[in-house]
């Protein structure tokens, strides 16, 4: 029973982690980004690789560091684009990584993979018990990570990257700067993606490419739509629910004699994806959605009062009530606006 | 004394309409045009002169009231399906194909017009004379024209549709002055060949030269409607500033 | 060989075309990038080869059926999903696509299975030209690609529908002022992308063979070939498909043959660092 848990809950909390990431790029600064497998095998290979050399805790925190460092260095690339672009860029990143880490198998192990990796805090119990202890651990490190992310987000660091998401344009008028933030988050993201990763080589002690799809990063925007872009809470329950109940269907594969394994695989994949269409077509603000505001908002203390004219200018610009009709960036105004008003 | 009235060209009662989740922007307004008429729609900023006239091409939905254009209910038809009942709309900015020549902005203008009677090449051939320029360089890309010439472009490709009534916004934005008398004796001259015309002004001073009537707009509300003698310096300053209504 | 490279390079590039195409086209109208090209592609090569191997129909009528059931596919997929998001922004839409490309992929899974399969087409010996070694498939690929993108091409420059669809790529709502109705466009779209898109699955499958990854392997390099060519140009997304195919083939002289795909993904990083406008399209920096 506890193993199935443990399982479960592991399962659950690597979800749940890399939702939390993509949360922070996307929910918060705005930064689409389809690459998100690609920082968690880093992670997780990180954790391979350095772990019998530095011990579990070193190698956990390279990972975070190494995925992080990535992270910027894309983003210092790319940020700069259109956020489609990005999406292409990032997708490709991701696919880069996965032909990487099967080709370069002096360090990658290729196709084999890298087996034996340390576990925390293995040495202090017996292995009977070490699945409740994996889950405890589990579960601490989402809690910290869901804490840590609030307190970003509450931060001036989060209402920057939350403004700059609004109203780039106003954002900067306001002095704020932009491609350092969008860096930041990205950076901040791919840590946790890291950790991610390092939790799920903890959990399996064996990894190699093929355990780094698509569906991962399939998942992650999943949660992000269905919790409300930019609530860390409505991330931890709705992503909490969907992961539990896609990963306890993977055991349904032994009661539903009907089907084979590679028919289930496709059917959970499928019910994602249709997930992911039903959420934005019937919930586009998720189950906690964040209340518009405006820039100024963002900034009470801010003596906006000198840039006023030329932030009021532009501001008037953006929202302008005379531009054409329909405009492609009307509808999230117009669900949140309904949102403000119930 | 019975005089017969003839339909006109335009006929709005009660209109509504505003952005979706928002209120209302345009607030119940009513007014007729008679056919080869220039009707001027001036007001202070924000008073929804732009709106409104977006509403009439079917740009923005409605919400109450009607449209007619020559007797013909318009009013849930799509901006598509106004054209081909005669009702053609020139927008402020971005009024041209800037990817297409010239020649393809012209050819595109009339192409989906089916049913709509009086367009051919006949048609085209009279409007393109009133735009000489235009004809001349039909390979060109639109969008590098001058401003002044992508108006005109702007405007044939309205008249090559023979329509019954021409809505116009802000024809004369960000021209010179010597287009700005150009572009409104070109609206004359349309006005003469039968075509009603509704215009929205932010120069007052061109408006009231060349208007037949004058419509006030004052928070999306039809302040006045009269012949531009009737109105006086003072008049307007409080009509745009007094928020008064009629 | 340098040369056969190079003939490689072409067909490569020549079958990358039509994905290239219906991407591009699909941005110019519907302003988003569609995540659900490979996915499509997959279902076109499955759709083909059902009606190859069960209805026993000859490549060339099982591509025509898999064409049409593709653009119903699409044009359902744009009914159901994406006219209900038309405004909602092209993130929004972006998402949407990958929802769908999940979708497609995996009901192509769920019916047929991981296994490969592969058209019932005669094998035949490759031709051999000047030393250099041409299969019938290539042929066959080049032609029927060529002939597409021919079609293509006259439609959208020189019919009233392709000026249609240009003027809404350019202004949706003034297309919709001088009469074009922009839903009808719309439509249209998705039918073509899909036909193309059911095409090159039938060419890919006998490149390759049919198996639920097939579309996805082409989904980066379509993407590169098209933002290459300027995100849009349908002009350009054929150019920009010639030259991704010949730089991948080409690179197998400097790069490890497994290293193909990166090609595609280092040419788009480096496009979009230094000229954000492609060949021929629209600036992809954001302010």
């Amino acid at each position: 029973m506890i193993a199935y848990l443990s399982t479960l809950v592991v399962l659950v909390s690597i979800g749940v982690l890399v939702g939390l990431a993509l949360n922070f790029q996307w929910g918060v600064a705005g930064l689409v980004n389809f690459g998100v497998v690609g920082f968690v095998a880093l992670g997780a290979y990180a954790v391979a690789l350095l772990g019998p050399h530095v011990g579990w805790f070193a190698a956990m925190l390279c990972a975070a560091v190494i995925s992080a460092a990535v992270s910027t260095i894309l983003a210092f690339l790319s940020i700069r684009l259109a956020d489609d672009y990005l999406a292409i860029v990032t997708i490709g990143f991701g696919e880069v990584v996965g032909i990487l880490l099967l080709n370069e198998d002096w360090l990658t192990g290729g196709a084999l993979g890298i087996a034996n990796i340390p576990r925390p805090f293995v040495s202090l119990v017996s292995a009977a018990h070490y699945d409740a202890v994996l889950l405890g651990f589990a579960l601490a490190l989402v809690a910290l990570t869901f804490v840590t992310l609030e307190i970003l987000v509450r931060s001036p660091f989060g209402r920057a990257l939350r403004a700059v998401r609004e109203d780039p344009i106003v954002a900067g008028a306001l002095g704020k700067p932009v491609l350092r933030l969008r860096i930041g988050a990205f950076a901040v993201g791919g840590a946790v993606m890291g950790l991610a990763g390092a939790l799920h080589a903890f959990y399996l002690t064996y990894i190699d490419p093929g355990q780094f799809t698509s569906i991962t990063t399939a998942y992650a925007f999943m949660a992000v739509i269905l919790g409300g872009r930019g609530s860390n809470t409505g991330l931890l329950i709705g992503a909490g629910s969907i992961m539990t109940l896609l990963e306890a269907t993977r055991f349904l594969k032994d009661a539903l004699g009907v089907v084979d394994g590679a028919q289930l695989a496709a059917l959970r994949l499928g019910l994602v994806g249709i997930g992911i269409i039903l959420l934005l077509i019937l919930r586009p603000q998720g189950l906690f959605a964040e209340p518009r505001k405006r820039v100024r908002d963002f900034f009470p203390d801010d003596d906006v009062a000198a840039d006023r004219p030329a932030a009021a200018a532009l501001s008037a610009r953006a929202w302008d009530a005379d531009s054409p009709v329909p405009s492609f960036q009307h509808r999230e105004s117009e669900v949140s606006s309904r949102e403000s008003q119930v | 004394m019975n005089v017969a009235v003839p339909i006109p060209a335009l006929s709005v009662r009660a209109l509504r309409a505003g952005y979706p989740g928002g209120g209302d922007i345009v607030r119940g307004i009513s007014v007729d045009l008679a056919p080869e008429t220039i009707l001027a729609v001036i007001g202070p900023n924000g008073s929804g002169k732009s709106s409104f006239v977006k509403t009439l091409a079917g740009l923005l939905r409605s919400r109450e009231g009607s449209i007619e254009v020559t007797g013909k209910e318009v009013t849930n038809l799509s901006p598509a399906r106004r054209v081909r009942a005669g009702l053609a709309y020139v927008p402020q900015e971005a009024n041209v194909f800037r990817n297409l020549t010239i020649a393809e902005n012209l050819k595109l203008a009339v192409e989906f017009l089916r049913g709509r009677s009086g367009v051919g090449p006949a048609q085209e051939a009279e409007v393109l004379a009133m735009f000489p320029e235009i004809a001349r360089q039909p390979k060109v890309l639109a969008g590098n024209l001058s401003g002044g010439q992508r108006q005109m472009l702007a405007f044939a490709c309205a008249l090559v549709s023979n329509p019954e009534v021409l809505l116009l916004d802000e024809p004369t934005a960000g021209l010179s002055p010597k287009f700005v008398e150009e572009t409104m004796q070109a609206v004359l001259r349309v006005r003469d060949a039968g075509v009603t015309v509704l215009l929205v002004e932010q120069n007052v001073a061109a408006a009231l030269r060349f208007a037949d009537e004058v419509m006030v707009l004052v928070a999306g509300r039809k302040s006045c409607h009269v012949a531009p003698s009737v109105l006086s310096g003072a008049d307007l300053t409080d009509l745009f500033f007094g928020g008064a209504s009629a | 060989m340098v040369g056969q490279l190079i003939v490689d390079g072409l067909a490569t590039g020549l079958l990358l075309a039509l994905p290239s195409l219906a991407l591009t086209v699909v941005f110019g109208i519907l302003k988003f990038p569609n995540f659900a090209i490979g996915a499509t592609l997959t279902l076109g090569a499955y759709a083909a080869w059902v009606a190859n191997t069960f209805l026993q129909l000859p490549l060339f009528a099982a591509g025509a059926v898999a064409a049409l059931v593709v653009a119903a596919v699409c044009v359902l997929s744009d009914m159901l999903v994406f006219a209900r998001l038309r405004d909602a922004g092209s993130i929004v839409l972006l998402v949407a696509s990958m929802g769908l490309s999940l979708v497609l992929e995996n009901i192509c899974r769920f019916s047929f299975g991981n296994a490969t399969r592969n058209f019932d087409v005669a094998i035949e010996r490759p031709i051999r030209w000047h030393g250099l070694r041409i299969s019938h498939e290539q042929l066959t690929s080049a032609v029927t690609v060529v002939v597409c993108v021919v079609l293509v091409q006259l439609v959208i420059y020189g019919s009233p529908l392709g000026r249609a669809m240009r003027a809404t790529a350019d202004n949706p709502t003034l297309a919709a002022v001088r009469g074009v109705e922009r839903e009808t466009i719309v439509r249209i779209t998705w039918v073509l992308a899909g036909a193309l898109l059911a095409i090159a699955g039938v060419l890919a499958g006998l490149d390759r063979a049919v198996d639920p990854l097939l579309g996805w392997s082409y989904q980066i390099p379509a993407f590169a070939a098209a933002i290459l060519g300027g995100l849009g140009s349908p002009f350009g997304a054929v150019v920009g498909a010639l030259v991704i195919g010949l730089a991948e083939e080409l690179s197998v002289l400097v790069l490890p043959t497994n290293y193909r795909q990166a090609v595609s993904f280092a040419i788009i990083l480096v496009l979009l660092l230094m000229r954000t406008q492609g060949l021929l399209g629209a600036k992809a920096v954001r302010r």
